[in-house]
């Protein structure tokens, strides 16, 4: 990789990142990628299925939601890729447990991005090796040698008589012997970096058009930190409100705007960075393949995934579809997972950084990897 | 003698429906009153919150006085130890678990400015929604910082998380304020079950988690799930307790028919109904209990006896009281004797709080817990005694911290362990540099009355205990705003 201009030293200059958009709520895959190939899906669902004249045509099975059309140009480039049917063995239904175990990667302490950064730390790790765009840290980054939750960096400053505050701070956090000690030495080392950081005016490249949203401004200032070369490894930022049990096209129309929005922006933004950088996005679980009385659906299985950027060999569903008849679903009306979210994760992670082992990753779990990369 | 600004509404809408023929007609003719604040009168006595004497405690470590203020308490405000001091712990938590006999005047009078958590149900859909929030919001602020009845708004505060609502969803931005009032607020400190019915039914809920559009008209129509599985995994017997994905969709059959009225003729919107045309009236078995056909409405009552009998129900409370008064990870022992107590007195609060604070693993938790955005920021402004109408800076940090009240999402609520909140140190600092220096807005604090009172011994109340040569030097060098910036001050 080419040497940038960047002006922070050292630990960024051989970075590869790995940013994670969780869909809390259980998105519904069969409204972001719905089968338009597949008659059962216009049965089970006669009012909110999306109409196969409307959808934009991905390959003989699935249509992309038309709401997302801005994707379509990225997986025309075969820059993202698809996967359908994925999920966890989490079958409580659950969002806090589904999402506590997609997030632990495990019945294991801390979650899968911490594991992942300390199974792969060179012991360089800088204040913004992980950063979770937000107001507090995912459970997917417990753990993690280093990480801070900050909403935007503008406004990290405690003002221009901040010195001698945070010489006292740094002498008492030093000190301080529990977990509270080194958050408090992470939130001053990152609050140093960010200072460099808010004092440049960014631009961002390749007429990326972000929208004026809490996901898009994220991603803009997730690019800006790898453009910098901070030696960001992971970011994480959620997308709230999939939960769509009732009216389901007036709960995720909006949210797919939002979301195909700020991918296309970050994506064109990045440029040549998206070759080291993977952009996921995941969500807890996806829906019941029947609608409900009130137009929306209830907790189910399988949901989608998507991979953008990093070497994936995109332009592609991967899926291992048998179709929506009643006789393929499980338990109450359910997608089946017929892919585990692991086995999508695991090759990216090892794309990423080789000499991590998968296993380390997702204790306890037998991988088999999804040819994500072709 | 003034008349109140809802003693105003009422009469214009009193006017409007004389003059016309349908009540619901009125709040159409009311927008422009809804923007027409009136300002408080400009002298308004307001009783001293924080009376003295003041003492801080001498001791290198928490002693048993600071750590009772620390967990029965959002932390010791000015002249707190001194009081509780004389009048010994058991007597203080005695005292806390009768809130109604508590003189709670400091409180009420600073509350009043936030007229509309007083508003009745019926007329709450005539305020902005926007202006209900902001107040509701205050008025916990303010009761968490000026109330004498410290343990209840403590309480309070657990519950609402145990019962999260994001106000913003659909018509809990209206029904969110009668919730709090009328659901939790009205059985913090009394009996389980009765708070878990009042729940129930509550339309605020009924809307959260759709149980409002729970039906089953025809065999046909399938149930929505959304309420009868955090029923019983958030709400009594917790995950992994034994039910199963039938028990859920049999839950969900037993709760179908209610409904919260949408606005129409002669409806009185948000007003919760029983629908028997909406009912799935069959015969359910729950938990292995027959709860048997034709009990209509009655089924609710049905559900919420099975769960009560159910020993998970009194673990999982249990559980979640004593990761919120001991520690994230409280043991066995304290953990079984509270849910002992929960079944033997069948849920009665104060018994399950008064078996918690009398085990020994209570007082050997001292520090134990890492305070969430909420608590360090109260805490901080009963410490220094500060005075203010918790405008939008203080909530604004709350947001910043990511714990502002009644906007979580999703019905699990606010985490209540560290792990979570350790990224918010930042607005710590950034909020005691402000309150320290005076430029956190609308927030005064008396330093000088603070400095004539204790003396040298300022740092030691602000620490809850002596501080350490480090704590000393930091506070010499940067005063208090180093202090409750400290990793002590995070703790309680």
């Amino acid at each position: 990789m080419a040497q940038g201009t960047g002006f922070v030293d050292g630990i960024g200059d051989n970075q590869n990142t790995v940013v994670v958009i969780f869909l809390r709520g259980g998105a519904d895959g069969l409204t972001l990628v719905p089968p338009v190939g597949d008659d059962a899906y216009y049965r089970a669902r006669p009012y909110i299925s999306i109409k196969k004249k409307d959808a934009i045509a991905l390959d003989g099975t699935f249509g992309l939601n038309p709401e997302m059309a801005a994707l379509k140009p990225l997986y025309d480039d075969h820059a993202l890729a698809i996967v359908h049917g994925v999920g966890s063995e989490d079958s409580s239904r659950s969002h806090f447990e589904a999402q506590d175990l997609m997030e632990q990667g495990g019945a294991t302490a801390g979650g899968w991005i911490g594991r992942y950064l300390r199974a792969s730390s060179l012991g360089n790790d800088g204040p913004l090796t992980a950063v979770a765009i937000g107001k507090s840290l995912p459970v997917s980054l417990r753990g993690a040698p280093s990480s801070v939750a900050m909403e935007s960096f503008e406004t990290l400053s405690l003002g221009a008589e901040e010195a001698p505050f945070l010489s006292a701070l740094q002498k008492m956090y030093a000190h301080e012997k529990s977990g509270i000690g080194k958050a408090g030495l992470d939130s001053l080392a990152a609050m140093d970096r960010i200072k460099t950081m808010r004092e440049t005016d960014y631009q961002p490249g390749g007429g990326a058009e972000y929208g004026d949203d809490s996901l898009s401004r994220g991603l803009r200032q997730v690019a800006q930190l790898i453009k910098a070369k901070v030696g960001l490894k992971a970011a994480t930022i959620d997308l709230d409100g999939w939960d769509s049990h009732i009216v389901t096209g007036a709960v995720m129309n909006p949210l797919m705007q939002r979301l195909s929005t700020a991918m296309s922006a970050f994506y064109l933004d990045l440029d040549r960075y998206m070759e080291t950088t993977t952009l996921l996005v995941m969500t807890e679980f996806g829906r019941r393949v029947y609608e409900n009385a009130s137009f929306g659906t209830d907790h189910g299985r399988g949901s989608i995934m998507m991979a953008l950027g990093g070497g994936v060999a995109g332009g592609r569903v991967l899926s291992d579809w048998a179709g929506l008849e009643e006789d393929n679903l499980e338990g109450p009306g359910d997608l089946p997972v017929t892919i585990n979210y692991r086995d999508v994760l695991a090759p990216i992670l090892q794309n990423h950084a080789s000499h991590v082992d998968p296993g380390a990753v997702f204790p306890g779990y037998e991988i088999s990897p999804v040819a994500i990369f072709g | 003698m003034n008349l109140s600004r809802r003693d105003f509404l009422w009469m214009a809408g009193a006017a409007t429906v004389v003059s016309t023929t349908g009540c619901d007609l009125a709040p159409k003719m009311i927008p422009e009153l809804k923007l027409a604040k009136l300002a408080p009168p400009s002298f308004w006595p307001v009783a001293d919150p924080f009376p003295g004497p003041y003492v801080a405690p001498a001791g290198t470590e928490k002693d048993a006085v600071s750590h009772a203020l620390s967990r029965m308490a959002y932390g010791p405000a000015p002249g707190d130890y001194a009081r509780v001091s004389a009048l010994g712990v058991e007597a203080y938590l005695e005292e806390q678990l009768s809130p109604d006999a508590i003189d709670d005047k400091p409180c009420d009078q600073r509350i009043r400015l936030c007229e509309t958590i007083f508003v009745p149900g019926r007329e709450l859909y005539e305020y902005q929604e926007t202006l209900l929030l902001e107040e509701l919001t205050r008025a916990t602020l303010l009761r968490a910082v000026y109330s004498k009845r410290q343990l209840y708004e403590v309480m309070v505060g657990f519950w609402t998380d145990h019962f999260n609502i994001d106000s913003s969803k659909g018509d809990c931005q209206w029904l969110k304020t009668m919730d709090d009032r009328e659901v939790i607020r009205k059985h913090a400190l009394g009996k389980f079950p009765e708070l878990l019915r009042a729940v129930v039914l509550s339309p605020a809920m009924l809307w959260y988690l759709d149980g409002r559009v729970n039906r089953r008209a025809t065999e046909d129509e399938q149930p929505n799930e959304n309420y009868a599985r955090e029923l019983l995994e958030l709400h009594s017997l917790g995950v992994h307790a034994g039910y199963s994905q039938q028990d859920v969709m049999e839950v969900a059959r037993c709760l179908t028919g209610w409904t919260v009225q949408e606005p129409g003729w002669l409806k009185r919107r948000g007003r919760v109904k029983f629908n028997p045309d909406l009912h799935d009236d069959g015969a359910k078995e729950v938990l292995g209990v027959t709860v048997p056909s034709g009990l209509g409405e009655g089924d609710v009552e049905r559900v919420i006896e099975i769960v009560m009998k159910n020993p998970e129900t009194g673990h999982f409370i249990a559980t979640k009281l004593c990761r919120r008064f001991v520690s994230d990870t409280p043991g066995i022992e304290i953990v079984d004797t509270v849910a002992s107590a929960f079944r033997k007195s069948e849920g009665d609060i104060p018994t399950m709080l008064r078996a918690l604070f009398a085990h020994p693993e209570f007082l050997q938790s001292r520090d134990a817990k890492f305070k969430r955005p909420f608590r360090f920021a109260v805490s901080a402004l009963r410490a220094t005694g500060a005075s203010g109408k918790m405008k939008s800076p203080v909530s604004e940090y709350l947001v910043r911290m990511g714990h502002a009240p009644f906007q979580y999402p999703t019905p699990e609520g606010y985490a209540d362990e560290a792990a979570p909140w350790l990224g918010t140190l930042f607005w710590r600092w950034h909020m005691a540099d402000a309150l320290a220096n005076g430029t956190l807005d609308g927030v005064e604090v008396d330093w000088d009355r603070l400095r004539e009172n204790f003396g040298d011994a300022l740092a030691s109340h602000l620490l809850a205990r002596a501080p350490s040569d480090l704590e000393r030097n930091a506070y010499n060098e940067s005063g208090p705003a180093a202090l409750i910036a400290s990793p002590a001050f995070q703790r309680y």
